[in-house]
């Protein structure tokens, strides 16, 4: 339940990333380490790093719920959005989930190649319909590109496509079918005959070049006879624009006045408009450049080859309603978190830390210094067990100091003081909070620090004797809500 | 009380709520859950039209609300206004409200409403959110034929799985 701190919710937990955001990697080695001391000195303090009540702004930047955290294993830290490199993992149409390879992005300019448009009045994306054409003869069916919501339809820009397939290639087809494009290309073929004649004449008068030359000019002088020269051709004739030179004189005179200019705007507005493909991104740690999210580069499939997530190495930290009370009473703990926070007076605060590892944790949790409240953590030290199946884990051992502050944990059962409820790989401790002072949001910072044997062997070295120890250490802002 | 004037090839489920004065042509489909009630003044609903599950045709006009012929009320829409024409596609909780009525031809979109007191030309299209107006530019003559084919497969199928009024 580690909700986003919004203005609405009022219980959330955030967590911390130390980096700058904006490191260049051939620095990155230089910043890091240098940053993993002043960290270190202001742990030892306990000191947070980022004063949350006063800099709400800056902690959008730097603070994160656990679901937006990564976390590198080579580098054993925790890495944000602001401290990966994201790369392409592949391109996608989002309306026809065609996966496109990348060498066709970049010629057909970040669209969909297919019949994926959206629409120029309310730009949800149209359908390929087939309907009666209104060209020609009536009866004869064509398909138009229609909107479902606005029911628009293609007839309206004159678009009548004969296949109900591949509507972009006869889009191209049309465009490209102008007089204009026509009467170049036929232009184009006459400078080339006149630039063929004038290099076969002109390397005839000066003897000769190569035998290439040689043979094409034996050919052409055989088929043509040598009379051809650049003045016999015949002068080009217009393949579709008729030369009416008086006319457009006068047209030219009256478009002097430029008010009287017509202007419709970008006809591409009216047009349907071809949708943009999206990307699947890959994200690598900026110091190590590992990978440490790797999705499927297929469109349709929506899971990770390679996923660390800071959830899956970080205990994750939430705010229990209720727990299961101990067997021997048989009945839920309830209404856990519910109490007011009052100026002055000491309320219990419950938090549940999950371990995801399948080794051991040892955890503690020391409080940041804090004007607003006091807080006392009544179990600064205690080890997470491993995650495993649930029908391995011993008995729950639980100890209920729940009742009231003052009437501490010594009265019953064994266990710890200050750990309510322990359950599977999961431990509920409480905090006593006192505020000082009236607030809308009350934000603790705990410094937690996780320590667990790395349990991968490792493949280079052939040190079997110890493994190593990993070491986390991280603040988190645990916001508790308005004191009154 | 109210009548019920049901023609003989009209197609009401039992499971709706019918109260008032109400007529029903040929050929209409009413589907379950829908409620045509006529407070004040009568329902003249025409030929061919679908009704469907949920909707809520309410007159509380003393004059007649008239529904014409060949026309799809969607899901959960609402018809309070004075009327609609022919050919008309009121979409899922669509609304007609106040004392407004539809031209023919027209659409209402997803969840769009027409104004409190407008009668809606003909060929309008109410779509989006927020929501706009545009005409349509095409005769909707392909609209018929789809819905003809709509309404012979209700025929055919709603009678085996709901109880029909007027059925033995």
């Amino acid at each position: 339940m580690s909700s986003e701190l919004d203005s609405g919710s009022q219980l959330g937990v955030l967590y911390y990333c130390p980096c700058s955001g904006c490191m260049r990697t051939t620095d990155a080695p230089v910043k890091a380490s240098k940053q993993k001391r002043e960290f270190a000195e202001l742990a030892e303090e306990c000191r947070a790093p980022l004063d949350i009540s006063t800099q709400e702004q800056l902690a959008v930047l730097r603070t994160w719920p656990i679901e937006k955290l990564y976390y590198c294993d080579d580098c054993s830290e925790v890495r944000c959005p602001h401290c990966v490199i994201e790369e392409p993992a592949g391109y996608h149409c989002p309306n026809c989930t065609f996966d496109v390879p990348t060498a066709s992005v970049r010629s057909e300019k970040n669209s969909c190649a297919r019949n994926c448009f959206h629409c120029p009045v309310c730009t949800h994306v149209l359908v390929v319909v087939v309907v009666e054409s209104t060209q020609g003869d009536g009866g004869q069916s064509c398909s138009v590109l229609s909107c479902a919501v606005c029911m628009w339809d293609s007839r309206e820009i004159g678009w009548e496509f004969e296949t109900s397939t591949g509507i972009s290639a006869q889009i191209e087809r049309m465009r490209t079918g102008g007089p204009a494009v026509k009467e170049y290309a036929s232009l184009l073929d006459y400078w080339r005959t006149v630039q063929r004649t004038a290099s076969a004449t002109a390397a005839g008068n000066h003897g000769l070049t190569s035998s290439a030359s040689f043979k094409h000019r034996l050919t052409s002088a055989g088929l043509h006879g040598s009379t051809t020269s650049v003045d016999s051709l015949p002068p080009y004739k217009a393949a579709c624009y008729v030369d009416s030179g008086a006319e457009l004189t006068e047209d030219f005179k009256a478009l002097e006045d430029a008010n009287m200019i017509p202007f419709n705007g970008d006809p591409r507005t009216k047009e349907p408009q071809r949708v943009r493909l999206h990307m699947k991104l890959s994200r690598r740690c900026r110091m190590c450049h590992h990978i440490l999210i790797k999705p499927e580069s297929k469109a349709h499939n929506s899971r990770f080859k390679i996923q660390l997530l800071a959830a899956n190495f970080l205990p994750t930290i939430t705010f229990p309603n209720t727990l299961p009370a101990p067997k021997a009473r048989g009945s839920l703990l309830e209404h856990l978190n519910t109490t007011p926070l009052r100026v002055g007076s000491t309320a219990p605060v419950v938090l549940r830390f999950t371990n995801p590892l399948y080794t051991e944790m040892d955890v503690s949790v020391d409080v940041g210094e804090l004007d607003a409240a006091q807080t006392d953590v009544l179990a600064p030290r205690f080890t997470l067990p491993p995650f495993a199946e649930l029908w391995e884990y011993d008995e729950d051992e639980d100890d209920s100091s729940l009742a009231s502050p003052s009437a501490s944990s010594s009265g019953r059962g064994s266990g710890k003081r200050g750990i309510i409820h322990q359950h599977g790989n999961q431990i509920a401790i409480q905090l006593d909070v006192t505020p000082r002072a009236q607030t809308q949001k009350l934000t603790i910072p705990l410094c937690i620090t996780c320590t667990h044997l790395d349990d991968m062997a490792e493949m280079d070295t052939s040190d079997t004797s110890t493994p190593r120890r990993i070491v986390n250490t991280f603040w988190a802002y645990v916001s508790l809500g308005m004191v009154n | 009380m109210g009548r019920l004037h049901l023609a003989p090839q009209a197609l009401v489920c039992k499971n709706t709520i019918l109260e008032g004065d109400i007529r029903i042509g040929n050929g209409t489909v009413v589907h379950i859950d829908a409620s045509i009630i006529a407070k004040n003044g009568p329902i003249i609903i025409g030929s061919n039209n679908i009704i469907s599950d949920r909707v809520r045709i309410i007159n509380n006009h003393a004059t007649p609300l008239v529904i014409g012929d060949n026309n799809q009320i969607e899901t959960d829409a609402v018809i309070e206004g004075r009327g609609i024409g022919h050919k008309n596609v009121v979409q899922v909780r669509g609304k007609v409200v106040g004392t407004s009525t539809l031209g023919n031809n027209c659409v209402v979109g997803v969840m769009c409403e027409t104004e409190p007191a407008e009668n809606v030309p003909d060929n309008t299209i109410l779509f989006g959110n927020p929501q706009s107006r545009r005409t349509r530019s095409d005769n909707n003559a392909e609209y018929l034929e789809v819905h003809n084919k709509h309404l012979q497969y209700v025929h055919e199928m709603l009678p085996r799985y709901n109880a029909i009024i007027g059925a033995e």
